[in-house]
């Protein structure tokens, strides 16, 4: 199913589809080592629609504001990992 | 007030010995860490993305052993990758690039975080492709020395360049400083040559004298997009790729950050806790520092009378007992607020809290036209205004970094301390309501939070009026918690309280002189005085000195918030610093005092008595007026100046200075009002 990453809920998890959309928030997140095709966790929604925490991997941890996360294509339950 | 991190942009290349060390690494790194340890420096240490925002540097400790080559190394603010997306961002980006003319490089010291090696490494290969051949690594926080030694030898070999694993915290600082300045980047490898991509919003965060650079290569719209995710995405690529080939299968479990989270990030617990931890800090700094604060002043008393009494009667005594004492002394005793004030925050600082604090309070702070990123530099503006404006650079939006650093001074600092604490603890009654909460902590806590909320306030009219415009990004990394260390809060505390009292006993000590002098004189004729009662001659003298006939001048401004005119003349004095307006009361109450007997400022500032109406000078409105004034007032001349030079003009400076003058006057007009 595809959603975009703001409509995730709390603990949910999804694979990314796409996130180029806003190239300063793609450029950060490839950086900090987020692929297309990684599995990715929602840690918490902060109340009143404010920014939603994500945890990737082992020890990565960011947050970014619902108005981004909308920008973000996301698939539940891929099968397929993260390509070679 | 803080002390100014170092910078100045004079060309330093005539110190021909002199080398220059560029230290890059991801933001919470331990940059900082490393430069304090090498440089004995006590540059400012936190785990939070963003509190290195201007190169700062400081010489190697060992430069002293070895006079031969000098090092200095220069401390950059944390990159994620080389396409700047932030003012502070393009400091190191440009500083990296060799284009800032006044640093002759000899190395780059690139520094990895084991924890986050991935990130790190893919970082790294992007600075190796540009300036390899000058490049060195050293790996920090390998905490349980995963790195064996065949790892580094395969990643020297891979990479080019020597590899040193270490942890920052707890490092043999022979070993590094031998690193530095002995190891170089293996010749066999030709790095250092690549262009790099840039897009054109990037490099508008690079100083414009360098875009015409040759290792620049600009490309506007998608092509640009895809040049610089293709650049990223390969260096990460081949980060994983040596890291699968290595034998250490690391990489840091974040168990117990993610359940810290759960409870932290929870939507409503969240909210609790960052309430109760900032009321406890405010709570701590009132109630713990209060018998500190009371012994203090004991002692500066008794020594005051102690020495007061060996000296003959006479103008001399009066500068040591008025000046010194009642002036500096009544400055120092804060001394211990400031420690406990330091010692906290570094703890949260060190702690990760602060990114989380960011999250927290994003959806406040957007709705008021600022986001999560203005925290920081609010945050710092609890300690010192100043370096809270220099950290406005870590946010992207110029009309939001504007709001940000026009708002910053009304964020309650620690100089506004001393005043605070004097007023409340001699005026508002303390009693406990609630069961827990105590009015005069209560009192203290409402006074930081209504300055910090007038910032928000006007923040949001400078968003919805002068800068206009969207939110910038908010993208913020949240660190993994760590456990903060005791030693490295005490010695943030120490620094600050140095800085304290170096503060008092230079600037201040010099202006409660200048304060006492133009309160002594000029000396009212002998006849004026005769027959009158010692107490009643020493306060006409009092106000017939220059600065009592000043503060007559000014008594039909002041009179209308409750103020008389020893007030109006703290009050004056204090847009030098705000910690003179003690002083200054110290030395005017001394001074109108014969008998110099151990009574504190406070017990005087009960009794004294209006010689017209014979009320009580001080009454609950009248202190709250003064409260009021200094919650909004910008009475600090260091904070203008800083101001100037980060706007590059007069114009930002003095409209802060005069909305928060009106603002001042107004609250203290209203509220006397109210209260009397």
């Amino acid at each position: 199913m595809i959603k975009t990453l703001a409509e995730l809920k709390a603990g949910e998890e999804a694979h990314l589809k796409d996130f180029t959309k806003n190239p300063a928030l793609h450029f950060k997140l490839l950086s900090l080592g987020v692929l297309p095709g990684d599995l990715i966790k929602v840690l918490s929604c902060a109340p009143f629609g404010g920014p939603i925490a994500f945890k990737h991997g082992e020890a990565t941890t960011f947050a970014m504001r619902k108005k981004e996360a909308k920008e973000i294509i996301v698939q539940i339950n891929a099968q397929e990992e993260r390509a070679p | 007030m803080d002390k100014m991190p170092v910078q100045d942009s004079t060309p330093i290349t005539a110190e021909a010995s002199l080398k220059h060390l560029p230290l890059i690494g991801l933001p919470n790194a331990g940059k900082s860490t490393l430069f304090n340890l090498l440089t004995g420096g006590s540059r400012k240490v936190s785990n939070y993305s963003g509190i290195t925002v201007e190169a700062s540097r400081g010489e190697l400790l060992t430069n002293s052993n070895d006079s031969s080559i000098l090092y200095e190394l220069i401390d950059l603010p944390g990159i994620y990758n080389l396409t700047p997306t932030s003012y502070d961002e393009g400091v190191t980006v440009a500083t990296l690039l060799e284009l800032e003319p006044q640093y002759n490089f000899e190395k780059v010291i690139i520094l990895l975080d084991w924890h986050r090696i991935a990130p790190s490494l893919g970082m790294a290969l992007g600075v190796l492709k540009r300036v390899g051949n000058k490049a060195i690594i050293i790996i920090n926080k390998d905490d349980d020395q995963e790195v064996t030694i065949e790892d580094r030898k395969k990643l020297q070999d891979i990479l080019g360049v020597p590899v040193l694993p270490i942890t920052a915290l707890d490092a043999d600082l022979q070993t590094i400083d031998h690193f530095i300045r002995t190891e170089k980047p293996y010749s066999k490898k030709d790095l250092g040559a690549e262009s790099l991509p840039i897009t054109p919003l990037s490099a508008s965060y690079l100083p414009s004298s360098l875009t015409g650079h040759n290792q620049l290569k600009i490309i506007p719209g998608k092509k640009g997009e895809e040049a610089v995710a293709n650049e990223i995405n390969c260096n990460l690529e081949e980060s994983h790729r040596i890291l699968d080939g290595l034998q250490t299968k690391n990489f840091k479990r974040s168990g117990l950050s993610e359940k810290i989270d759960k409870i932290v990030l929870h939507p409503l617990l969240g909210g609790l806790i960052f309430f109760a931890i900032f009321y406890l800090i405010f709570n701590a700094i009132y109630s713990w520092a209060g018998p500190i604060m009371g012994l203090t002043e004991q002692v500066v008393l008794m020594t005051g009378d102690w020495i007061g009494s060996y000296l003959p009667q006479g103008v001399f005594k009066s500068l040591i007992v008025d000046a010194l004492f009642s002036g500096v002394g009544g400055v120092v005793i804060f001394l211990p607020q400031i420690m406990i004030l330091f010692f906290l925050l570094s703890l949260l600082e060190q702690s990760g809290y602060i990114s989380r604090a960011a999250f927290i309070s994003d959806r406040v702070m957007s709705f008021f036209g600022l986001g999560g990123k203005a925290f920081l530099p609010y945050m710092s503006g609890y300690a010192c205004a100043i370096p809270g404006i220099m950290a406005a650079r870590t946010i992207p939006s110029q009309k939001e970094r504007l709001a940000t650093i026009m708002t910053l001074p009304l964020i309650t600092c620690s100089a506004r301390l001393p005043v605070y604490i004097l007023l409340i603890g001699t005026f508002v009654p303390s009693y406990t309501v609630f069961k827990i909460f105590n009015t005069q902590a209560l009192s203290f806590f409402f006074l930081y939070f209504l300055g910090s909320f007038m910032a928000l306030i006007i923040a949001k009219i400078l968003r919805l009026s002068a800068f206009k415009g969207g939110p910038s990004n908010f993208l913020i990394d949240l660190p993994q918690y760590e456990r903060p260390s005791i030693r490295a809060a005490l010695k943030q505390s120490w620094q600050k309280g140095r800085n304290f009292l170096k503060k008092a006993g230079t600037i201040i000590l010099a202006l409660s002189i200048l304060i006492w002098l133009l309160s002594t004189f000029p000396k009212v004729s002998q006849e004026k005085i005769q027959g009158l009662t010692d107490q009643q001659s020493a306060s006409i003298q009092l106000e017939h000195s220059a600065l009592g006939q000043l503060g007559h001048f000014i008594e039909p401004v002041i009179e209308p918030i409750g103020m008389n005119w020893k007030i109006g003349v703290g009050l004056l004095v204090s847009f030098g610093a705000r910690e003179l307006f003690v002083s200054a009361m110290g030395t005017l109450y001394a001074l109108g005092e014969v008998d110099e007997e151990s009574e504190g400022l406070r017990a005087k500032l009960i009794a004294e008595v209006d010689p017209d109406t014979g009320k009580k000078v001080f009454d609950l409105a009248t202190a709250w007026s003064i409260l009021f004034f200094f919650v909004f007032s910008l009475q600090c001349t260091s904070t203008l100046a800083i101001l100037k030079k980060e706007t590059g003009g007069w114009r930002i400076p003095l409209i802060t200075f005069t909305y928060m003058l009106v603002l001042a006057y107004g609250s203290s007009f209203i509220v006397y009002r109210l209260l009397s």
